[in-house]
């Protein structure tokens, strides 16, 4: 779907930023590996002030293609017309030019079956006989709705928005309040970080989902400092580290309303707080 | 009795007379030895053969050279098997087939021209925002992973070996209809033209 004209190429300059950029990222992370080195010798064997968390995300991918924008529209007419141009004509298109010759032919006074070649006694089924009979059997096919009943606007059901990629928020009690949060749960000694995560996923009450994990890195992390009164020695605050998963089966029992939402990446503004939807808008990719 | 008696002795008399005259016969030719000795065949009697001792060789010799034969012929390359796709049929090259091509107007190539250069400057926004897109979620990931390593080694480990168990990964990507419930698929049969080749 390239366009012939013009060739969309990197500029130069795109180049030289990314690479100078590239170049800034490593002198930063060899600097911290540095300083992290120092922190475990002077610390030793103490716990660090940061309770771990693990959290996972998990999206519910598109299930139905998306609908085209105007310009997407206008192309792909162009492109069908183009290439209709520049072709050869089909099988059944010779056929069916002959048929109309033929019945051309037919139709003029002097006319003498014994002329023809091939249709003598056989029974003639034309080509536009046969596209009749496909256009008849593609109209007894019943395909589901794009758009399917359910609302729109209900946010605890997975089968919403099928266009788009959904992602789960379950609603937790924090301290005192109640808030929108991805799945997690803290983590306990003995099992690595993605072990957490999936355990936060199994352990949402009344929802089975199954979903499969990508890797073992974790694509993002948010800490946040406990209120003063709560912080104790040797607790700050938590770190959570999200990650990602994508849901594999599609039937899923109707969630609680209230503990429960799945979520397009622009509704997310609605149901997190500003400084946590921050650190989780950069991973969450909705293209 | 007497008559009898004589003719035995005349038998006896003509056969001795005739052995006589066979063992004379015996000893001017070769091809009848004694009566007595058991009967044998002139090449069964003949001289044994004497045994070339390049013979065994010679089949040896003979056994080598086909195998070298043999050899030659199988070092042949094999015929390549053809690509399909890269042949084009006779049927491109048919003059009936050949479409009638619209004159356009000069408004419509203009209008053409100038989608297409819209389309790229579409496609070159949605591509860049696509990059910055991943861009980001690698940084997040980066520095996710920098925050892990502060936090403890053994963890960071364990979050940078590899995971064997997500490839291959498998997802059913978005169709233009979402899946129908119930949907009993007809059974069809096909008959498989696609030509094997071996090599």
């Amino acid at each position: 779907m390239a366009a012939p004209f013009t060739r969309v190429s990197r500029p130069l300059w795109r180049i030289i930023t990314t690479t100078t950029s590239n170049g800034g990222v490593r002198n930063v992370s060899y600097t911290r590996q540095q300083w992290s080195a120092q922190n475990v010798k002077t610390a030793g064997a103490a716990a660090s002030p940061w309770a771990l968390h693990g959290a996972v995300c998990v999206q519910r991918l598109p299930v139905v293609s998306q609908d085209r924008s105007p310009i997407e529209e206008k192309f792909m007419e162009l492109m069908q017309q183009m290439e209709l141009e520049r072709s050869l004509l089909a099988d059944h298109e010779l056929k069916l030019l002959d048929d109309a010759a033929r019945m051309s032919r037919k139709q003029e006074e002097d006319y003498d079956s014994d002329e023809e070649e091939d249709y003598k006694d056989k029974e003639i089924v034309t080509a536009q006989d046969l596209e009749d009979i496909w256009e008849q059997k593609l109209k007894e096919f019943q395909p589901a709705l794009r758009t399917q009943g359910v609302n729109q606007k209900d946010v605890s059901s997975s089968e919403r928005c099928l266009t788009d990629s959904l992602i789960l928020l379950v609603k937790k009690d924090i301290g005192s309040q109640k808030l929108w949060l991805l799945p997690q749960i803290q983590w306990q000694m003995g099992e690595t970080l993605r072990q957490t995560a999936e355990r936060a996923l199994a352990s949402l009450p009344g929802a089975d989902l199954k979903a499969t994990f990508l890797g073992n890195a974790p694509c993002g992390f948010y800490k946040y400092k406990y209120p003063k009164d709560i912080q104790k020695e040797g607790s700050v605050g938590a770190k959570v580290f999200f990650f990602k998963a994508v849901l594999s089966s599609h039937k899923h029992l109707p969630l609680e309303k209230n503990s429960f939402a799945w979520v397009k990446k622009d509704e997310l503004q609605d149901f997190l707080k500003p400084e946590y939807l921050k650190q989780v808008r950069r991973f969450i990719m909705a293209l | 009795m007497a008559g009898i008696v004589c003719r035995t002795v005349n038998r006896i008399v003509s056969s001795q007379a005739s052995c006589i005259s066979s063992v004379v016969a015996v000893r001017n030719s070769h091809w009848f030895t004694s009566m007595l000795s058991l009967k044998t065949s002139v090449p069964l009697r003949a001289e044994p053969k004497k045994k070339k001792k390049v013979d065994p060789r010679r089949e040896i010799m003979m056994k080598e050279r086909l195998k070298k034969k043999l050899k030659r012929l199988e070092k042949v390359p094999p015929e390549l098997i053809p690509i399909e796709d890269f042949i084009t049929s006779a049927k491109s090259f048919d003059e009936t087939r050949i479409r009638e091509a619209p004159e356009l107007s000069f408004e419509e190539s203009e209008r053409r021209a100038h989608l297409l250069k819209e389309w790229s400057r579409y496609k070159r926004t949605q591509h860049q925002m696509e990059m910055d897109v991943i861009q980001e979620a690698l940084e997040a990931q980066r520095q996710a992973l920098d925050e892990l390593k502060l936090e403890s080694e053994e963890l960071y480990k364990a979050a940078f070996s590899p995971d064997t168990d997500v490839f291959p990964f498998q997802h059913e990507g978005p169709s233009y209809t979402p899946p129908n419930t119930n949907y009993e698929a007809p059974e069809g049969k096909f008959n498989d033209i696609t030509r094997v080749y071996t090599q």
